[in-house]
């Protein structure tokens, strides 16, 4: 995953690609596929990938969270140590993911009220 | 970052509470069977003890079997037990109840303390996050 150096690198060049803030979620990856469409130089493709490749991961732990908690309540698992794993890795890729979305949308911000 | 890597010690304190799990019901098999007197084999339940092993170089703890404590039975007067031998002694299971709750209170512990783990490693994580605010 990107470090903060790179993402606020990235920043400058990615920010063109998306079409604002509410493009950069998990269940929307796909708006981050098309600005890699747009995207003409190499640090782009390289940003929008990293983020994108995170997204599904932040995610495949979202679902795996879900389902150790469905089978612990339906009765299929009683195993509350995996569920607590599962959980806290969710969480804590969850909390990354979103302190690089705000610092990715305070940098839009921040280009938008730019004065010309 | 790797997200595997970060996730290194989640994975190594879960590892420990499983582990501690295991020496709880080990411990309550042989408190439960403490006044066992058959345990099927013509003689009294023996005292299980469970041991563990460390999975890598840095790594979680696993269980690595469930032996059987071969030290002598205890052996009570009884001589109106059906059970008893010819000098009225009635063999008893190896059980040593103080012995049990300084483990479990060892285990109960051991638990807690990877708990404890777990709760600062999390919290660490979101002190780093803190600074992409």
């Amino acid at each position: 995953m990107a470090d903060p150096n790179t993402t606020i690198s990235g920043l400058m060049s990615s920010t063109q690609g998306l079409r604002g803030p509410g493009s950069l979620r998990p269940g929307n990856a796909d708006a981050i596929g098309t600005s890699k469409a747009a995207a003409s130089d190499d640090k782009k493709t390289g940003f929008a990938d990293a983020i994108k490749d995170y997204i599904s991961k932040v995610d495949d732990l979202q679902q795996s969270s879900d389902t150790s908690i469905q089978d612990l309540l339906s009765g299929k698992s009683e195993d509350i140590a995996s569920v607590v794993s599962a959980a806290a890795k969710a969480d804590m890729s969850f909390k990354l993911l979103v302190g690089v979305r705000n610092k990715l949308i305070e940098a839009y911000k921040q280009t938008m009220n730019m004065p010309l | 970052m790797e997200v595997e890597k970060t996730f290194g010690p989640v994975d190594i304190a879960i590892s420990g509470l499983r582990a501690q799990g295991k020496q709880m019901e080990v411990i309550s098999s042989n408190v439960a069977n403490a006044r066992t007197v058959d345990a099927g084999k013509g003689e009294p339940y023996r005292r299980r003890e469970a041991t563990f092993t460390s999975e890598d170089e840095l790594g979680g703890v696993k269980l690595d079997k469930i032996v059987t404590d071969m030290s002598d039975f205890l052996r009570v007067m009884d001589p109106g037990n059906p059970l008893a031998d010819k000098a009225g002694y009635v063999a008893m299971p190896n059980v040593n109840l103080p012995v049990e709750m300084m483990n479990l209170n060892i285990a109960t512990r051991v638990y807690q303390a990877n708990v404890a783990v777990l709760k600062r490693y999390q919290q660490m994580v979101e002190a780093t996050l803190e600074l992409l605010r």
